[in-house]
């Protein structure tokens, strides 16, 4: 029987591969108005005041967004995470590391899911 | 009349264990040379997994009241934030210009009857959607379109 991260693999491949193309696509002005802009002064605080930042992140665009911004972000980390502990601890502990690692990654976007509903 | 010879004749019985050398690093790992683009492009993982977290904490607070996102906001002034966003950002550039370098490269000689465009074509159209998009996302966020 193949191992089910096996069985997996090309679901991870595909969430990791677009976790880098469309995460950071998104992630890039995310940082640029969320991170930087609004906390220097660049951009003015209403721009995303509470009724503004409301209604965009409850149109169904908004809330795609909000998912793919968090979804696809926590796949890709989580994946060279994995790589990262293989390269630099070896793939003894693979098995252990592997499956929490994506077990963090399902969690974090069962809650996006749900953090984009109750918006 | 002669047969072919059997390429088997010879071989041993039982074939030889074959003999490997335990598996080392090389030299130059992990921050050497080229491993360290290499190295630093595994360790963005790190920053991508806080960033997603940070930004279901963001969803999160806009969904639970006006003051959970004002709350969100103030915290985002710290420089803890800031700095964090600033290396963030950093990471978040060297992923996409070291992935978009690697797209062209990755590209197979024919998708079905068509050539893939070459590959000055495919970068420049992958900067084109990214810095499209990122500015497209900008106004909105900063309430130059949609206000």
């Amino acid at each position: 029987m193949k191992h089910p991260l096996l069985k997996l693999e090309p679901l991870i491949w595909l969430l990791f591969g677009q976790g880098i193309l469309l995460g950071t696509i998104l992630l890039t002005p995310w940082l640029l108005v969320m991170g930087l802009g609004i906390p220097l002064g660049i951009v003015p605080a209403d721009a995303l005041s509470y009724e503004r930042a409301h209604l965009l992140a409850s149109h169904l665009v908004g809330r795609l967004v909000l998912l793919g911004l968090i979804v696809l972000p926590l796949w890709k980390g989580v994946h060279h995470m994995r790589h990262t502990f293989i390269d630099f601890g070896g793939a003894k502990r693979d098995a252990l590391v592997a499956p929490l690692l994506y077990l963090l990654a399902a969690l974090g976007s069962l809650l996006a899911l749900v953090a984009v509903v109750r918006i | 009349m002669s047969r072919d010879a059997n390429p088997h004749a010879m071989a041993p019985s039982k074939p030889g264990r074959t003999r490997t050398a335990p598996p080392q690093l090389p030299d130059r790992f992990p921050f050497g040379g080229r491993y360290l683009a290499y190295t630093l492009f595994d360790l963005t993982g790190i920053l991508y997994v806080l960033l997603g977290l940070m930004v279901l904490c963001a969803t999160w607070a806009l969904g639970s009241g006006a003051a959970s996102w004002s709350s969100l906001l103030e915290r985002h002034r710290s420089v803890v934030y800031i700095a964090f966003h600033a290396v963030a950002l950093i990471g978040v550039i060297f992923v996409g210009v070291r992935f978009f370098g690697f797209f062209p490269k990755a590209q197979p000689p024919r998708v079905g009857p068509l050539k893939p465009p070459p590959g000055p074509v495919i970068l420049a159209a992958l900067y084109a959607v990214w810095i499209g998009v990122a500015a497209l996302l900008c106004g909105v966020l900063a309430g130059g379109i949609l206000r």
